[in-house]
């Protein structure tokens, strides 16, 4: 157990966990999140490269009930980014332990649901400001505390995460180097768990969403080169149960000529197998911009 | 050589100075003639050649016999060049001096006769003429100077000191001022009497300074010719031997030839005495006969007679009775004819003697024999070109050949019935570079050697093959990548050749167009060379026979930057063309023939397809196609035979993209086997990268203006694949080659 100081910040980081793999090694970190208020777990992999130099890093959000423990464990993509010397930071989904009325009384909404959004409503304002976290605080302190070249980040998700990943890269143009998603949800304003989400974070007026919506978001993007990778299983339960709609998001970057590889995975679901699958593929499409 | 040497002697007592001068040209170099006749003139040159012919018949009647000896007469020569001391010429100096003396106001024909001397060694007279008249000195002095020289020389001719020395000695001690009307030193008081009182003097320092310039001038002359004339004195030697070898060899020629002559006509003898003696025998014994059968005659008829004679005695009437029988008898007696004939002739018949063979002996006696037939060698490697061959051959030793005819004909199998034209030259030396001849051809070379008594034997026949025509590289043809590239060529030969050889040279080096590499022995039309890669490379080929190689063909580049490969037009579908720079594809807005082309093996019937000849190298190719956002296309590889009546991608032998434009939709499948992944893309590409990885399995599809990767199959490419090309509508594909990979597609 040991502490780690920044000299700008007292950011204590305090290692949960440490196992080596792949010639790197795999932890845990806790601190005390300043936006959140509340003490967040994330998990850094560094690999071998990261001992000689800086290395890029790449932001791994997950999905709906996830902690920092899903990716690490189930993915297996420590491998790719051991080759190509990727730092990959993979945070919690939300806040917990905040006490919040109704934040565990659904698996869709409050904790492990903080859909990557700031948000405005008293009850959860304090607390849920995730979007702020994964792309201010937690790049904040990855960058001082590990061996890590700030100007190389990129970005990808899972479900939820996959849409956290495209509205992190899509709001801030040039931020992120590119962007890859395992099925997202491409267009949440149109889907159940977005409105509910949004609704409960955001309120009721719904222009307020599109700034959290891949899709609309794509409209007014400026159109900063970013590559943007998305697989999806075609046996996917939500993509059929319309959660995902990629055929919006497709369309809006097709008419905006934003570059998207979208592949329909023949006979995948929605889970990390699906996942496991392609994670090398994702790997080297973020290594390709991050490494270039 | 032996020619001139055996001529020269008699030709030189015979005083014409011409042909005298035929026997020096003989013996010297000419290049020494020249040196002796620096400023020539004719009439220079008469005056030397008198000089020599002065001498020259009086050494002639020294010796006092006739010179036919070849050898003495060498001898004599070099001991005369080389050797011959002072006293031999002494009594020549005096003849000699008279028509010098006469000439001496030619001062470069001193010169000339200086040279003269060296080489023909005249006598001294000539020296001291040199030192007496090269601007000073009277003819006293320069006859003291020579007095002098005689002296040292015969002692010494290297040491050049002594040359001077006795000038020096020979100075009269009072003598202190020398006079130059005179050329003479005197006394200063001498300088007042009546004879130098008009006459300039110098100071006899001045004149003996200006003197002894001109001795080492002299001297320095000498060496130079000591020099030549010890080179000439080992020339002599040559000569000598060679002489002595070749009058050597000729006796014996002689020898034997009288030997055969001799032979012959004892032959003669006692074939004509057998020939007489029968003849005689026979005569005589037809003699006797006759003679014995004459005595028999007489003998009955002094008996007839005797008998008669009793009978006149007896009674008449005996008489009768007798008489009539012996009117009976000697009526028989007489009727029987007496052969009064004489049967044999006592002189001889007329009989010619043949001599005929003699006298052709005779004819050759003083001729060398007929030459064996030569030797013809077999062709030496590397000694033909294209059109020419060097055939050689060799002789006897023993043999004289004057000349030698090379004959041939060109070597035509199969067809017997068809003369070849057979050729003939004649030529001196022993080998003979026969031009004008047709490349990649076997001749038969026959050689003859011919001299004064005939022609030998022909040689064995030889066959000379001429080199090869150089090959055609197709240059349209290469293929390439960044490890290789496979060059291919056109014999240009119509018969086979033994091989080819590939030369190689980087261009990167514009100084060194040294060949940096070079491949032989390839027994085919194409070669797969092992190159560096992002290099330019500089390709020859040539055909190599038993002659030797071509010459170089025409130059052929390979960039190895990328992989560049040619679009195979045999593949191409009748509805597509190819551009002259083979990079276009184009299917027109008109369509092609009606009717369905047929079925093929090699040209595809049912899509509009063309196939590009990738190098067969493992490795990884990377080209670009350059599409129209609209246009229905599709671009892959596929094995070599891939189904032509099938689509692209419709088999397991082909991977494609294929993109077809519908109703202002874009639709991108990546077909293997009919099937393809569902995948969409956001921006059509408008430049498709590909990249095919051996190593990996893997092909790979990419949008090159944006860097995007779009799709890779994993194939087991367990032969070569090539690339190609389909269009599905009309429009145009152009194919980018030879360009370098870009860094992205690194990643897959």
């Amino acid at each position: 157990m040991r502490s780690l100081f920044t000299n700008r910040r007292r950011m204590a980081l305090k290692q949960v966990s440490s196992s080596k793999c792949f010639g790197g090694l795999q932890k845990v970190f806790e601190h005390d999140s300043v936006e959140l208020k509340c003490k967040m777990k994330f998990a850094v992999y560094l690999p071998p490269k990261a001992e000689t130099g800086k290395c890029p890093v790449l932001y791994w959000l997950s999905g709906l009930t996830c902690t920092e423990q899903n990716f690490i464990s189930k993915s297996g993509y420590h491998q790719a980014a051991s080759e190509h010397g990727l730092v990959v930071v993979a945070p919690d989904t939300s806040p917990r332990g905040c006490n919040i009325k109704g934040e565990e009384d659904s698996w869709d909404f409050g904790t492990g649901a903080g859909f990557y959004v700031d948000a405005t409503e008293d009850l959860w304002k304090t607390n849920y400001r995730m979007y702020s976290y994964v792309t201010k605080e937690l790049p904040q302190l990855v960058n001082d505390n590990f061996p890590v070249d700030p100007q190389r980040m990129s970005v990808f998700g899972h479900s939820m995460g996959g849409h956290g990943a495209l509205i992190c890269a899509l709001k801030n143009p040039g931020k992120y180097k590119s962007v890859s998603a395992f099925a997202p949800l491409c267009n949440p304003v149109l889907c159940r768990w977005g409105k509910k989400a949004f609704t409960g974070y955001l309120g009721t007026d719904q222009s307020k969403w599109e700034a959290y919506d891949a899709t609309c978001l794509v409209k007014s993007y400026p159109g900063s080169q970013l590559d943007i990778l998305i697989d999806q299983g075609k046996e996917d339960e939500f993509l059929s149960d319309g959660q995902l709609l990629p055929d919006n998001f497709i369309a809006a970057c097709t008419e905006k000529k934003i570059p998207v590889v979208f592949r329909l995975q023949e006979g995948y679901d929605h889970s990390y197998y699906f996942i496991a699958t392609f994670i090398a593929d994702h790997i080297r499409h973020h290594a390709k911009y991050l490494n270039a | 050589m032996e020619e001139g040497a055996g001529e020269a002697p008699g030709l030189g007592r015979s005083a014409a100075s011409k042909d005298f001068r035929f026997y020096h040209t003989d013996l010297y170099d000419s290049e020494d003639r020249l040196q002796i006749f620096p400023e020539e003139s004719t009439r220079m040159r008469r005056e030397g050649v008198q000089a020599e012919m002065t001498h020259e018949p009086m050494r002639g009647g020294v010796k006092g016999k006739a010179q036919r000896d070849l050898g003495e007469e060498v001898d004599e020569l070099v001991h005369l060049y080389g050797l011959e001391d002072d006293h031999d010429l002494g009594d020549e100096f005096i003849e000699e001096n008279t028509p010098r003396i006469e000439v001496s106001e030619y001062p470069s024909y001193m010169m000339m006769g200086s040279e003269q001397r060296d080489w023909r060694l005249t006598g001294e007279a000539a020296q001291g003429e040199d030192l007496g008249f090269m601007g000073w000195g009277s003819v006293g002095q320069c006859q003291d100077l020579r007095e002098a020289y005689r002296y040292s020389h015969g002692r010494a001719s290297e040491e050049y000191e002594c040359y001077v020395i006795p000038e020096e000695e020979d100075e009269e001690e009072a003598a202190d001022v020398f006079c130059v009307t005179c050329k003479t030193p005197i006394r200063a008081s001498e300088k007042d009497q009546d004879e130098h009182k008009q006459h300039e003097v110098t100071p006899l320092s001045k004149a003996l300074e200006s003197a002894k310039d001109e001795i080492h001038k002299n001297m320095y002359k000498l060496e130079k010719q000591i020099i030549e004339m010890e080179n000439f004195a080992s020339h002599l030697e040559e000569v000598f031997i060679t002489v002595e070898e070749n009058f050597g060899r000729q006796e014996q020629n002689f020898e034997s030839h009288y030997n055969e002559i001799l032979e012959t006509l004892s032959q003669k003898y006692e074939e004509k005495i057998q020939a007489l003696g029968e003849k005689k025998k026979e005569k005589l014994e037809a003699l006797y006969g006759q003679l014995v059968n004459c005595g028999e005659n007489l003998d009955t008829c002094k008996e007839l007679m005797e008998t008669i004679e009793e009978m006149c005695h007896e009674e008449k009437v005996d008489f009768i009775k007798d008489a009539v029988a012996m009117a009976d008898r000697l009526g028989k007696f007489l009727q029987t004819k007496t052969d009064v004939e004489i049967s044999a002739q006592p002189d001889f018949e007329d009989q010619t003697l043949d001599f005929s063979d003699v006298e052709e002996l005779m004819g050759s006696i003083n001729t060398i024999p007929a030459p064996s037939a030569p030797v013809i060698n077999p062709q030496a490697p590397n000694s033909a070109t294209g059109s020419s061959v060097r055939v050689c051959w060799s002789l006897y030793s023993d043999d004289t050949v004057e000349s030698y005819q090379l004959s041939y004909r060109p070597v035509q199998d199969g067809s017997p019935g068809k003369e070849q034209t057979e050729f003939t030259m004649t030529v001196k030396e022993t080998y003979c570079s026969v031009t004008n001849l047709l490349p990649n051809t076997q001749y038969e070379f026959w050689v003859t050697a011919q001299n004064r008594a005939g022609l030998s034997p022909t040689s064995e026949r030889a066959v000379y093959m001429t080199a090869p025509c150089p090959p055609i590289i197709k240059s349209k043809e290469i293929r390439s990548c960044e490890e290789a590239a496979l060059i291919s060529w056109e014999s240009g030969n119509l018969n086979p050749v033994d091989s080819y050889t590939v030369e190689l040279t980087q261009a990167e080096t514009p100084g060194a167009s040294g060949v940096t590499e070079c491949v032989v022995g390839i027994p085919t039309c194409e070669c797969l060379v092992q190159l560096q890669p992002r290099q330019n490379y500089t390709i020859y080929v040539r055909a190599l026979n038993v002659g030797g190689p071509s010459a170089r063909s025409e130059p052929a580049t390979v960039h190895t930057t990328g992989s560049y490969f040619p679009l195979n037009e045999h593949t191409c579908h009748p509805w597509l063309t190819v551009s002259e720079d083979g990079l276009t594809v184009v299917r027109s807005e008109r369509r092609g023939p009606a009717k369905e082309p047929v079925p093929s093996d090699t040209q595809f019937t049912r899509c509009a397809a063309v196939m590009g000849n990738l190098i067969r190298v493992r490795g990884r190719h990377y080209w670009e196609v350059e599409v129209d956002e609209c246009l229905d296309y599709t671009v892959g590889v596929a094995f070599e035979d891939v189904p032509r009546q099938e689509d692209l991608g419709a088999n397991r032998l082909s991977w494609c993209m294929r993109h077809a434009f519908a109703s202002s939709r874009h639709k991108y499948e990546f077909l293997h086997n009919k099937t393809t992944p569902d995948i969409r893309i956001t921006v059509p590409p408008k430049k498709i990268g590909i990249l095919l990885d051996y190593e990996n399995a893997k092909l790979s599809f990419f949008n090159v203006d944006i860097s995007q990767h779009l799709y890779t199959f994993s194939c087991q490419l367990h032969q070569f694949v090539h690339p190609c090309f389909s269009l599905e509508k009309p429009g145009y594909l152009k194919i980018n080659n030879g360009i370098s990979m870009p860094e992205h597609v690194t990643f897959y």
